[in-house]
C-alpha cells in the first residue's frame, strides 16, 4: 500500500505522516518529495524545522530545478525585518498565491514539514479549515505534511487525521519501520492496512511485506492436526437406503399424530385417551380375572 | 312537483348518510394529515420516519416531529453520513423539504450522492427471513420429531421491525435520479461560503453557529413551517440534516483541545435548535464527531440537549477485539437517549446490544448474538491468558493444551 501512495496517483488527497519522538517521519517525507519530483511534478515545500540545505542534500541525485522551497526555518515569526514566510502567512489564499507564482504544465505537490510547528501557532481549527481549503482547492494536486503526533493533544491530532484521506503512522521495530496506513476512498471505504518497510540512502523506500504476528500460528496448529475422522474401522456415515429406514423407524414413547396435535392446541383441558395394545377392555370380564 | 320531491328525498337520503343524527362530533381542525408521517401509537406524537426502517423502530417508531435526532459519528464518518443520506433520500421520497448544512463537503455533493429508492416494494422485511433454526418447514407436524412440542412457539426474531410498513428502502450501490432528486425543494448551507460576520457581541455562540439559526429559522419562517403560522396551503415537514458539528472546521475548538475555549458554543446552538423545532414542523439529524471530544461531561452534555441519541462505533476504527463479530455485522450500535416527550417515561428500546450491518438494500439493526465460541480455550482463560498460556506450552512442548481439563 505505501508504494501506491508513493506514486500518488489520486488527486485531491491530503496525507499526514504522524511520527513521534522515537521515530522520525522525516525521511518518508523526503521520499515522497522524491517520487514526486522523479515522476517531474512540481513540489513546494513549506519548510519550517529543517533549512534549504538540510533538504537539498537529502535529495542528493534527484532533479531539484522543480523543487520550490519556502523558507520559513530562517525566521518563521519575523522577528527580524527578513521573513521570506511567516507562519501567519499559513492560510489558503497566500499558500495558493505561493504556488501558482510558479507556472508548471502539472498541478504542484505541497509539503509541509511540518504541521506541529505551524499548530504551536495557529490555532487548530484554522489550521484545519486551510488544509480542508488547499485539498479541495485544486491549486495543488496533493498537500503532504509531517505531523509530531506527542506534541499536541490527542483531540487536535485526532482532529487533523479526521481530515485526512490517507493517514500514514509510523513507529521502529526491530526489521525497519512499521507503518500503518489508513486510507479513506471518496466512496466512503476505509482501507488499512500495514507494513514494515526501510529507507535507503537515495531515499527510496523498501518494503519488507506484513509485520510478523502471533495470532495465525494458532490457526497453523489447529490445520495441521489430522482429520480425527479418517481412518477409523467403524462407519460413520450412513447410505441413502440407511437414512431412509431410519427415519421411517418408529421411537419409543411417540405419541401419535392426534395426541401430539390434540397436545399442541391444548387450552380446553380434554382428556384423551388412546387404547394402548394391552388395554383390551372385554365388558363381561373387567378385570380379565375370570379363567375363561 | 316530482322533481322537487324527488330532490328532497336525494338531499334527505345524502344528508341521512351523513349524519344520521344531529350530534356532531368535535373534531380539532388541526389534525395535520401531511404525507410521509403518522400517528405514534405509544403517545400520538407525529412521527416521520429516519429512513432506515429498524432505526424506526428502535427510536420507538419513527422520529418525532420536532425533535433533534444526534449521531455520534463513527471513526471515519462512513456510516453516520450513511444515515444521515438515508433520512435525506426519505424527505425526497416523501416530499418533505429538505435543509443541509455542511463545512467540509458541499452540500450539492452529498445531495448526488442520495441513495436510489426501491419503489416497487419488492424487498419486504418479513420475520421469517431471519434464519436462526435451519430451514425447516412451517407447520408441519413431522419436522420436529422429537422437540414436537416447541413447534407452535415463534421462532426468535433477532432483526428488528414493526408490523406496520412505514419508510422505504433504498439502494444504496445505485444514486438516485437527478429528476427525482429535484423534484424536492432543498436549502443549502455551506460555511465556506458564508460571509465572515464578526459579531462584536460576545455571545457564548459561534458566528458560525449563529449565522446557521439564523439561516434555519429563516427558512422556517419564510417557507411556512411555523406551527403559529396561519394554514393557507397544505402544511409540509422540513427535514434538517447538519453534518459534522463540533468538528474544526465548524470553527469550533471543542474537538481539538482538552480545555475548549468555546465549550458552550455547541451545547447553547442545540439549545437554540431544539427551541426552532419545537415551534415549527421540522425534524433535525445532527452528527457530531465525539470520538474526538476528550471531555466526557461535554460529551454527556450534549447527549442531554437532544431528545434522540444513538452512537455508532465500527469495527473498522475501534481497537478492541472483534474476531468473530467482524463477520457479521459491520459495527454496534449503542442508544444513549430516548425521548420522553408529553410523558413521564420512554419507551426504552428492549434490546440494549444492538449491530448494525450495511447491506445493499437495508440497514439492518440487529440484536447482537455472539456466535459460539468454539475455540478450545473458551470459557477457561481469557484471550491474553491464552496468549501467554500458548507461549508457555510452546516452551515447555506443545500440544498439551488439548489435554488441559
Amino acid at each position: 500500500m505505501l508504494h501506491d501512495l508513493l506514486q500518488g496517483t489520486d488527486t485531491g488527497g491530503l496525507f499526514i505522516i504522524q511520527d513521534s519522538g522515537s521515530c522520525s517521519g522525516r525521511r518518508l517525507l523526503w521520499s515522497f518529495i522524491k517520487a514526486a519530483l522523479d515522476r517531474t511534478e512540481a513540489v513546494h515545500v513549506l519548510g519550517f524545522e529543517v533549512s534549504e540545505d538540510e533538504l537539498k542534500d537529502g535529495l542528493k541525485g534527484s532533479p531539484i530545478e522543480r523543487l520550490h522551497f519556502h523558507n520559513a526555518y530562517s525566521d518563521p515569526l519575523a522577528w527580524t525585518g527578513s521573513a521570506i514566510f511567516t507562519v501567519d502567512q499559513f492560510c489558503t489564499e497566500r499558500v495558493t498565491k505561493l504556488i501558482k507564482q510558479t507556472s508548471q504544465v502539472k498541478p504542484a505537490i505541497l509539503a509541509i514539514d511540518s504541521l506541529s510547528w505551524i499548530l504551536r501557532h495557529v490555532s487548530p481549527s484554522a489550521v484545519c479549515k486551510t488544509l480542508q481549503q488547499l485539498k479541495n482547492g485544486g491549486c495543488a494536486a496533493n498537500v503532504i505534511g509531517l505531523l509530531h503526533s506527542d506534541m499536541h493533544p490527542r483531540g487536535t491530532v485526532g482532529s487533523l487525521c479526521h481530515l485526512a484521506t490517507s493517514l500514514i503512522t509510523v513507529k521502529t521495530v526491530l526489521r525497519g519501520d512499521h507503518a500503518t496506513i489508513t486510507k479513506r476512498l471518496k466512496s466512503g471505504k476505509v482501507l488499512q492496512g500495514e507494513e514494515v518497510f526501510t529507507i535507503r540512502d537515495d531515499l527510496t523506500v523498501i518494503g519488507q511485506g506484513k509485520p510478523s504476528r502471533t495470532e495465525p500460528q494458532e490457526q497453523m496448529c489447529i490445520s495441521n492436526m489430522a482429520d480425527p475422522t479418517a481412518n477409523l474401522t467403524f462407519n460413520l456415515r450412513l447410505s441413502e437406503s440407511q437414512r431412509e429406514a431410519k427415519e421411517k423407524l418408529a421411537l419409543p414413547f411417540v405419541f401419535s399424530k392426534e395426541k401430539k396435535a390434540a397436545l399442541l392446541h391444548t387450552g380446553s383441558g380434554r382428556i384423551v385417551y388412546e387404547p394402548d395394545a394391552n388395554d383390551d377392555y372385554d365388558q363381561e370380564d373387567p378385570d380379565d380375572d375370570l379363567d375363561v | 312537483m316530482a322533481a322537487s320531491v324527488n330532490d328532497t328525498c336525494k338531499q334527505s337520503v345524502e344528508r341521512t348518510s351523513i349524519n344520521p343524527t344531529s350530534f356532531q362530533k368535535k373534531t380539532r381542525n388541526k389534525l395535520l394529515s401531511i404525507p410521509g408521517t403518522r400517528l405514534s401509537v405509544q403517545n400520538g406524537q407525529l412521527l416521520v420516519s429516519t429512513g432506515v426502517t429498524s432505526l424506526d423502530y428502535v427510536l420507538g417508531g419513527g422520529l418525532a416531529v420536532g425533535t433533534v435526532l444526534l449521531i455520534e459519528e463513527d471513526r471515519y464518518d462512513s456510516y453516520a453520513r450513511m444515515i444521515l443520506k438515508y433520512f435525506l433520500a426519505e424527505g425526497v421520497v416523501c416530499q418533505h423539504e429538505l435543509f443541509l448544512a455542511a463545512a467540509q463537503d458541499h452540500p450539492n455533493d452529498i445531495f448526488q450522492e442520495l441513495p436510489d429508492p426501491i419503489l416497487d416494494d419488492v424487498v419486504m422485511h418479513k420475520p421469517a427471513d431471519q434464519p436462526r433454526l435451519s430451514s425447516e418447514p412451517h407447520g408441519n407436524l413431522d419436522a420436529m420429531k422429537i422437540a414436537w412440542r416447541y413447534q407452535n412457539l415463534p421462532k426468535v426474531q433477532s432483526g428488528l421491525a414493526s408490523s406496520s410498513r412505514f419508510g422505504h428502502y433504498y439502494d444504496v450501490s445505485k444514486t438516485m435520479e437527478p429528476e427525482i432528486r429535484q423534484a424536492a425543494k432543498c436549502h443549502h448551507f455551506y460555511l465556506p461560503e458564508q460571509p465572515r460576520q464578526s459579531s462584536a457581541t460576545r455571545s457564548p455562540v459561534l458566528d458560525s453557529y449563529a449565522a446557521l439559526l439564523k439561516s434555519i429559522e429563516e427558512v422556517i419562517r419564510r417557507e411556512g413551517f411555523s406551527v403559529a403560522a396561519p394554514p393557507t396551503k397544505s402544511r409540509n415537514i422540513l427535514r434538517i440534516g447538519l453534518h459534522s458539528l463540533g468538528s474544526p472546521l465548524w470553527g469550533d475548538d471543542l474537538c481539538c483541545q482538552d480545555n475548549p475555549k468555546h465549550s458552550h458554543a455547541l451545547t447553547t446552538f442545540l439549545y437554540g435548535l431544539r427551541a426552532l423545532l419545537r415551534s415549527s414542523l421540522s425534524v433535525a439529524v445532527v452528527t457530531v464527531p465525539s470520538h474526538l471530544i476528550q471531555s466526557r461531561s461535554l460529551r454527556g452534555s450534549i447527549t442531554r440537549l437532544c431528545d434522540n441519541a444513538i452512537a455508532l462505533e465500527s469495527f473498522k476504527g475501534s481497537e478492541r477485539e472483534t474476531g468473530p463479530l467482524c463477520k457479521d455485522y459491520h459495527g454496534l450500535l449503542h442508544v444513549r437517549q430516548v425521548p420522553h416527550l408529553n410523558c413521564l417515561t420512554s419507551q426504552l428500546p428492549d434490546h440494549k446490544d444492538l449491530a448494525f450491518k450495511l447491506k445493499r438494500k437495508q440497514f439492518s439493526i440487529e440484536r447482537l448474538h455472539l456466535p459460539p465460541d468454539l475455540s478450545e480455550t473458551v470459557s477457561r482463560v481469557s484471550r491474553a491468558e491464552a496468549a501467554g498460556a500458548a507461549a508457555l506450552a510452546s516452551a515447555c512442548g506443545s500440544g498439551n493444551k488439548h489435554l488441559d481439563f
